[in-house]
């Protein structure tokens, strides 16, 4: 093949398949966008009540720390975090005062389907 | 006893060596054959080392490249010609001589082969690649792509190396005629581009088979190479404002629109490029299964066991095919150079079109997140998302490279097809 054959040849592929490659693309934008206007249903945000300050929610009463030997900043940090991803908010409204352990008293069946759940996330 | 040791001492590797290189120079072969014979077999076990040590210490793609050096180190193996002892024999696949009519001579291949002939039939009849691509659909989240249909076409401009490549392989094969690149094998080398080593592998196996290996070694080593490759071009192509924007955030996606995607991604596809079929519909086979979430076994063994079990055959097969007498030449380097120019142009493709969307939505995409659309995933989104935050700390660009990047594995699957459909 002769080097204007081999330009002539490449570049017609090139046009042709990026043509192709963005029809089929596109074609699938276009399918997307049409979800979204068929399936997509957006939430109102009346129930976001974030920027307030939210006292520190279920461990509220004050009890003595029972591990004392636990890396306890690791743990308020932890905790802190779990708070704020369940109320929507951001680490930066709460203040988290006190902590203590509440007895899971849920049944072994339920453990167990919430642990498969989890490990099913993982 | 003496005379079966001499036997013995006839019959080891170090003999089958010796033998086939005085061979090869009585045959009185060529220079360069010549010199194949006597240090091909040596060079090569130093080249499956090197990738060994890759693997290994440098932690190229391990998975893959691991399996594909030993692969290599077992077929170049010294060994007596027709010893039962060979695993691997490329010409059955290879060589006209060896077929019935142009197609593989299945009888020969059944009873004359070794172990990897036998696992490469699942290269060579296109069985792996697609299976591959099943578990990679279980473990693809199209979420941050649904709720940002645009991004879609960033995933289609960064097949520009793809096809930049192709042309540049053409001119290459017609500049220097030591290089024997026709169209198919440019197809080939172009698919490098896509950053893709199941597509690049599918392609190559029914496009160009002698250079499987060496398109397959470039795909991968590349793709471990991406975190190198693609930030010096992202910060010359991109100004520090616009490295700098921030993107709102995605929209929640709902489980329903999860599910119909990878049904009517499969039927739009089978429309326009049925031969890309087979690799799409298998990966979004794997992603159905994972959003339905009613065939959580199936699911987990795409992704674990399947998945493990096919990177392991695929990679000690596809290594196999290396011989030295095919892997030994000018082509092999081309296809190096190449591959890197591929991997280039594709980076620099997503980016342009990063920067037209940029101007378009009046600063609201931030066009370091074109770059991803190359379909290395997670990789090149991790790589949009680490650039990103050099510029600014808090800036968290990840789920939005997310979208050009699955993108980019439908992309590279329809060019795939284009390149099949044109010239097989």
């Amino acid at each position: 093949m002769s080097l204007f054959e081999a330009l002539g040849e490449g570049l017609m592929v090139t046009v042709i398949g990026l043509i192709i490659v963005f029809a089929v693309l596109i074609i699938l934008m276009l399918v997307m966008m049409l979800m979204k206007v068929v399936f997509y249903k957006p939430q109102n945000d009346s129930h976001h009540v974030p920027s307030q300050q939210v006292p520190a929610p279920a461990p509220v009463p004050a009890a003595p720390v029972e591990e004392s030997n636990m890396d306890e900043t690791e743990l308020i940090a932890v905790l802190t975090a779990a708070v704020a991803a369940s109320l929507n908010t951001s680490t930066y409204h709460l203040n988290i005062k006190s902590y203590r352990r509440i007895e899971n008293t849920s049944p072994a069946w339920n453990k167990a389907g919430l642990k498969d759940v989890i490990d099913a996330r993982f | 006893m003496f005379q079966s040791f001499i036997d013995f001492m006839g019959s080891t590797g170090i003999a089958a060596m010796i033998t086939n290189a005085k061979d090869a120079i009585a045959a009185g072969a060529s220079g360069f054959d010549q010199f194949v014979a006597v240090i091909g077999t040596p060079l090569m076990i130093a080249i499956a080392c090197v990738l060994l040590y890759l693997a290994i210490v440098k932690k190229f793609e391990p998975l893959l490249l691991l399996p594909i050096a030993f692969g290599m180190l077992l077929s170049n193996l010294p060994m007596f010609a027709n010893s039962g002892a060979i695993m691997m024999h490329t010409e059955f696949f290879t060589d006209p001589a060896y077929m019935i009519d142009g197609h593989l001579d299945m009888q020969r291949i059944f009873s004359e082969g070794g172990l990897l002939d036998l696992l490469y039939l699942g290269v060579k009849l296109g069985i792996y690649p697609p299976l591959i691509f099943l578990g990679i659909g279980v473990m693809t989240d199209f979420g941050p792509l649904i709720a940002n249909p645009k991004s879609i076409i960033l995933g289609a401009a960064a097949q520009l190396g793809v096809f930049l490549t192709f042309l540049g392989a053409l001119v290459l094969g017609a500049c220097i005629p030591a290089i024997n690149f026709g169209v198919k094998e440019a197809a080939s080398i172009g698919i490098i581009g896509g950053a893709d080593g199941p597509t690049a592998i599918y392609v190559t196996k029914t496009l160009a088979p002698a250079l499987l290996p060496a398109i397959a070694i470039a795909a991968y080593s590349y793709m471990a190479l991406i975190p190198v490759i693609q930030p010096p071009i992202m910060k010359l192509m991109t100004t520090k404002k616009e490295r700098c924007v921030v993107m709102e955030q995605l929209r929640p996606v709902s489980k329903t629109e999860k599910i119909i995607f990878p049904i009517v991604v499969t039927i739009v596809v089978a429309l326009i490029v049925p031969d890309a079929v087979t690799l799409v519909g298998m990966l979004m086979l794997g992603n159905l299964a994972k959003e339905c979430g009613v065939v959580e076994r199936l699911t987990k063994t795409a992704e674990n066991g399947l998945m493990n079990t096919i990177t392991i055959f695929l990679g000690l097969t596809v290594g196999a095919t290396a011989k030295a007498s095919t892997f030994l030449t000018a082509e092999t380097l081309g296809i190096i150079v190449l591959g890197l120019i591929a991997f280039c142009f594709s980076t620099a493709g997503g980016l342009l079109l990063g920067k037209i969307m940029y101007k378009l939505t009046g600063g609201k995409v931030n066009p370091l997140i074109g770059s991803a659309g190359v379909s290395a995933v997670p990789m090149a989104a991790r790589v949009s998302q680490t650039v990103g935050q050099k510029e600014n700390p808090a800036n968290f660009l990840l789920m939005h490279a997310m979208g050009p990047n699955v993108a980019g594995v439908i992309g590279s699957a329809v060019a795939a097809g284009v390149f099949l459909s044109m010239f097989s």
